[in-house]
């Protein structure tokens, strides 16, 4: 169990090297002069001059990088060309922001795909489980960014009242949810599915029906908590892919979070924003697949055995 | 079985903790805003962040709007309009050939932790800007001052130009005649900043700005909202009316423009395009709403150096071949089709020249004689702004017929710059260029003159004769002759057509029935100081 | 259970693409305007749907229908030419992995690791950004940031032919690795790739829409469904059908593609 956790640690750290090297390369293609990003549009070639050489970007890529990484691993991400405020402080306002709608978001389409997944299975093979096939389909084929779009039509149509846009509690909080659950629900019920599928040709589930329990019995009893875990880590697996819906939804309804922060540094080239909230998101994904990988662990014996032997 | 059951209690672990976050989350928010009750604050919206409370920094209408709330300069402009009135100097003087300017401060002011405002404190201002570590926009402005060089290169520790005989007198001393140089320090640069606090906070100060204006920072939550509180202090009592100043971050145009007609906001600085027709049509809101006719000009640049633009024929056919009155359509009416370099509130402005009206006609004869009848390709560089990008189709649409195909390239701000500024890069690009302070020079000079080349001149135009008249008029402190002179170079300028000029950009501003005193200035945004707010719902 | 029913999954997913593929051939004449000019009496304001012109206008006076038809073309262009080169990228890492195993597997799975720990938006967006959008850069990148599922699943894939007896055997009788994984292993892989393909061009497509709505697009006055979008959202309370069609359009390509694949898939796990 230890060799298998030190072990995920050392690659989760590999990761992170290898993350910070790509992030470094994308500050490096920039064919963008950072002191007129800092300058300016009406600053005198002087003034430019000068700040190249406060910026000291003379020297060598190897050292840049190495100072980068020396003063990230500190917590020190540089500070933003554009606003002249530290990035770990920029990041730090905002996730919370982010934080609550990526969790509100994972928490409603586990439960709309667990819900839309048991039911097909429950069905399998009749007009329910096609109609859910087709719907959940249908919910993954939906850009989001649309989707928010469309909710925010709807809602300004018919409520007047209701927040649209920004973070200002519970109501502002349910388009962007909705908005970012609906695809992950339609593939997490696909998963589910699959796996409940399995667990029906599964022996165990034979004899139980065979002893005579009902379908809707043996399924929460038996295949559900076998096909659960593997859902809930592949819903940690997929935080990346949560954030990139992240960034859509937070333009979308102007959610004061890390992805809109992302999406304004990329528009205007802010190099250190960008790197930094690239690096932070890379970090926040190695982090939470170490945790379930090792929840993973200790929760399946067959893993914490294999490694003792 | 119990196996069983430790998977489910896994998962069920951690659905209950995305549950117990969701329910966090619903509670939260941004935390209460702790204003007494009955208090008068103006409330605000806008889509971006406020970039930078910092006088030093900040350059942008945003910042500025701020900064001028929590800041005073020595000089500023009147409510409504450009003459230069005092704001901490009483009373200033120039000598008469204009390189030495002195101004009398008055001995009231203080900043918002009491301490008086001084001479000092201003040239602090004014250091802070030249010295390169600040990494300052204003730099350049305060370069005619005698010793700035030495002092950016770190060869002095003070910039011996500035004189401060006593507490309430400073001299400044130019290295050559500058008649305008008053207006520079009436620019948010040149506030008077504290040096003990903005030494302890270093690159952070925006954050913890103390300044004397009429308001003071009371916080500032990034990415959802400032909040700007009365500074006690502040000289001109019983100003500001108003206790408290919340500008709420992240609402888009759209959502300002809903919140403002639930009441729940003030003011809207820029009605969105959509909203736009219907409130002119409405009676009601259309006598709300105030025009803000900016001190700028949007033209279409031509690089001078480049095919097809070298040849003076193919600058006057774009010229004609583009329908100005089409662009205004598309902005909904929100401008000025433009005619010469200057925009119609600049002292200078020479209402009688006429530019390139939309011709057609004599846009294909003169491609003819330059011998382009057949048409040809060139890329307009712009930002990549939804505004820009919508007019700079229509300008494609304009030149199509003609044989002309535009290619367009929306790239980010530093690449944008970085392009025009070479000579060989850019063919053509969409900018515009907002007075910094009342007068020609700021226009002719800052984008026409050969010294601009790689700088803000982009069209890399160049003519002997405007040289000469620039070179005369700017230190030339008649002001009648000053902008005859000036006149003289814009006539010559708009004849060679190195622009094709597009528009005079107009705002609209709405703010509800109960907000009183809300003056528009063209240089500037509005103050706060003399805004009251009549009782209302909410 | 046991009717063969023609309307399937793949079926339907096939004739979908089938239609959009037609559409984006023959745009000119399908399209009853040109989509880059003016055509509506009102300019500066969107005009609603009519007779004249069934989805409305732009603020431009434009056509949508016909920006519409015409985006049919940007967008299979950059799908399915970005799933070529996620394909490429991503089947040959995969083969290379599960075929040579070791440290050749273990580098090319840490790096895949890499590339799956960076959100693929942002990634797409910081490198698109930065290299200026045209449409060999924006398919270049989504193509670069896609392949992390093909080559785990073709790896998968080829790890389990690779433990084959045969293969075993035909190695230690010195056969080159090569032929061996364009003779055996390939053509086994071959329906998992298919299948991935369809489900990839998915994502691409879903992936530019992102990108073009973020302004990161093909440039105007191109027609793109995500700029469509993205210009029509200031006027989603005066003019919501300007956000409407784009929208619908975006969701009836990635669809027929999700039905496409995901039929396939389903089909060879019977």
């Amino acid at each position: 169990m230890l060799i298998y956790l030190v072990r995920r640690i050392v690659f989760g750290a590999a990761v992170l090297v290898g993350t910070s090297l790509i992030t470094f390369l994308i500050a490096f293609v920039v064919p963008a002069d950072p002191a007129i990003a800092m300058a300016g549009a009406k600053a005198d070639p002087q003034t430019l001059a000068s700040i190249r050489r406060e910026l000291r970007l003379d020297q060598p890529l190897y050292v840049q990088y190495s100072r980068y990484v020396e003063r990230a691993v500190r917590g020190d991400l540089g500070r933003s060309y554009i606003r002249r405020e530290n990035v770990t402080r920029l990041i730090a306002d905002r996730l919370p922001a982010t934080a609550i709608l990526a969790a509100s978001a994972m928490a409603v389409s586990l439960i709309l795909g667990i819900a839309m997944g048991a039911l097909a299975a429950a069905y399998r093979g009749r007009a329910t489980d096609n109609l859910l096939l087709v719907i959940s389909l249908a919910l993954v084929s939906i850009p989001v960014f649309w989707l928010g779009t469309m909710l925010l039509i709807a809602v300004a149509a018919t409520m007047r009242s209701f927040p649209l846009g920004g973070y200002s509690g519970a109501a502002s909080l349910v388009l962007p949810t909705i908005t970012l659950a609906l695809g992950s629900a339609g593939y997490y019920s696909r998963v589910l599915h699959t796996s409940l599928s399995d667990a029906f040709d599964q022996d165990y589930v034979r004899t139980a029906r065979g002893k005579g329990l009902s379908p809707a019995r043996v399924m929460l009893r038996h295949a559900m908590a076998n096909a659960l875990l593997p859902l809930v880590t592949l819903a940690g697996l997929d935080l990346a892919g949560l954030l990139s819906g992240v960034v859509l939804t937070e333009t979308v309804f102007n959610w004061p979070g890390i992805g809109r922060l992302a999406a304004e540094a990329i528009f205007n080239l802010d190099i250190p924003v960008i790197m930094g909230t690239v690096l932070f998101s890379a970090f926040l994904i190695v982090v939470i697949n170490l945790l379930v990988d090792l929840l993973y662990a200790y929760l399946d014996p067959r893993i914490r055995l294999a490694e003792s032997v | 079985m119990k196996f069983v059951l430790a998977k489910y209690r896994g998962s069920t672990l951690m659905l209950y903790a995305l549950a117990v976050t969701f329910a966090f989350g619903c509670g939260g928010g941004p935390p209460p805003l702790n204003l007494a009750p009955g208090a008068m604050i103006l409330r605000l919206a806008d889509a971006d962040d406020i970039p930078t409370l910092d006088p030093a920094a900040g350059y942008d209408t945003v910042s500025w709007t701020f900064e001028q709330a929590i800041f005073d300069t020595l000089v500023r402009y009147g409510d409504g309009n450009i003459e230069l009135e005092p704001d901490i100097a009483t009373t200033w003087e120039s000598s008469p050939d204009a390189t030495v300017f002195t101004f009398h401060m008055r001995h009231d002011a203080r900043f918002s932790d009491g301490r008086p405002v001084t001479s000092a404190d201003f040239r602090y201002g004014v250091e802070r800007v030249l010295d390169p570590a600040t990494r300052s926009k204003g730099m350049e402005y305060y370069r005619g001052i005698r010793g700035s060089a030495d002092f950016i290169a770190h060869r002095a520790t003070h910039l011996s130009g500035i004189e401060t005989p006593d507490s309430w007198t400073i001299i400044f001393h130019l290295s050559a005649p500058d008649p305008i140089f008053a207006h520079k320090l009436a620019m948010p640069f040149a506030s008077a900043i504290p040096r003990d606090v903005a030494e302890k906070w270093g690159d952070d100060f925006s954050r913890h700005v103390v300044g004397s204006g009429a308001f003071m920072l009371m916080e500032w939550i990034g990415g959802q909202r400032l909040v700007l509180v009365r500074n006690p202090f502040y000289f001109a009592k019983p100003l500001p009316h108003l206790d408290a100043i919340v500008e709420s971050v992240g609402v888009n145009q759209e959502l300002q423009w809903l919140r403002f007609d639930a009441g729940q906001i003030d003011a809207v600085i820029d009605i969105p395009p959509a909203e736009f027709p219907y409130v002119m049509k409405t009676p009601a809101l259309r006598k709300l709403t105030l025009a803000k006719t900016t001190v700028t000009t949007r033209y279409l640049g031509m690089n001078c150096q480049m095919w097809p633009f070298t040849d003076l024929r193919v600058r006057r056919a774009i010229s004609y071949a583009i329908d100005r009155h089409k662009l205004i359509a598309l902005l909904n009416g929100r401008g000025i089709v433009a005619r010469s370099v200057m925009p119609p509130n600049l002292p200078g402005y020479d209402p009688n020249l006429k530019g390139y009206d939309y011709d057609p006609a004599k846009a294909r004869a003169l491609l003819e004689e330059a011998h382009l009848g057949a048409g040809f390709k060139f890329e307009i560089w712009m930002r990549a702004d939804q505004t820009g990008l919508m007019l700079a189709q229509s300008i494609q649409q304009d030149l199509a017929p003609l044989g002309i195909q535009v290619e367009l390239k929306p790239v980010a701000w530093g690449p944008f710059l970085e392009a025009i500024r070479q000579p060989h890069t850019a063919q053509a690009f969409m900018q515009g260029w907002e007075a910094d302070f009342p007068d020609p020079e700021n226009f002719l000079g800052a984008l026409l003159s050969r010294a601009q080349w790689g700088a803000n001149n982009d069209s890399f135009y160049s003519n002997p004769n405007v040289e000469k008249l620039l070179r005369e008029a700017s230190p030339e402190a008649d002001l009648t002759k000053r902008y005859a002179l000036y006149d003289q170079a814009e006539k010559q300028v708009v004849a060679d057509a190195p622009w094709v000029f597009l528009y005079y950009p107009v705002t609209y501003i709405i703010r509800q029935p109960w907000v009183n005193d809300y003056v528009i200035n063209p240089m500037r945004p509005t103050r706060f100081e003399h805004i009251s707010l009549s009782p209302h719902p909410q | 259970m046991n009717r063969r029913h023609v309307m399937t999954l793949e079926n339907v997913g096939a004739a979908m693409v089938a239609v959009l593929v037609i559409i984006a051939i023959f745009a000119p004449w399908l399209a009853p305007h040109d989509p880059t000019i003016v055509v509506a009496p009102t300019f500066g304001d969107p005009g609603t749907p009519s007779l004249a012109f069934p989805m409305g206008t732009d603020e431009l006076g434009r056509d949508v229908l016909s920006r519409i038809i015409f985006g049919a073309r940007i967008s299979l262009t950059v799908g399915v030419a970005a799933m070529a080169v996620t394909m490429t990228i991503g089947v040959a890492i995969g083969l290379c992995a599960g075929f040579f195993g070791g440290a050749v597997d273990f580098l090319l799975m840490r790096f895949t690791d890499v590339m799956l720990s960076l959100p693929a938006l942002l990634l797409a967006m910081a490198f698109v950004a930065v290299l200026r959008p045209s449409l060999l850069t924006i398919l270049l990148v989504i193509g670069l940031v896609s392949w992390t599922q093909i080559a785990r699943v073709v790896r998968a894939e080829t790890l389990t032919m690779s433990s084959r007896d045969f293969v075993i055997g035909a190695l230690a009788l010195g056969a080159p690795p090569r032929r061996l994984i364009a003779r055996h292993i390939f053509p086994n892989v071959l329906p998992i790739i298919i299948v991935m393909a369809a489900l990839g061009t998915s994502g691409t497509l879903l992936l530019d829409a992102a990108l073009s709505f973020l302004g990161l697009g093909v440039p105007p006055p191109t027609p793109s469904w995500g700029r469509m979008i993205e210009e029509a959202t200031i006027y989603f309370r005066t003019a919501p059908w300007l956000a409407t069609f784009p929208g619908l359009a975006i969701f009836y390509a990635v669809l027929s593609f999700n039905l496409l694949g995901y039929g396939f898939l389903r089909r060879r796990s019977q």
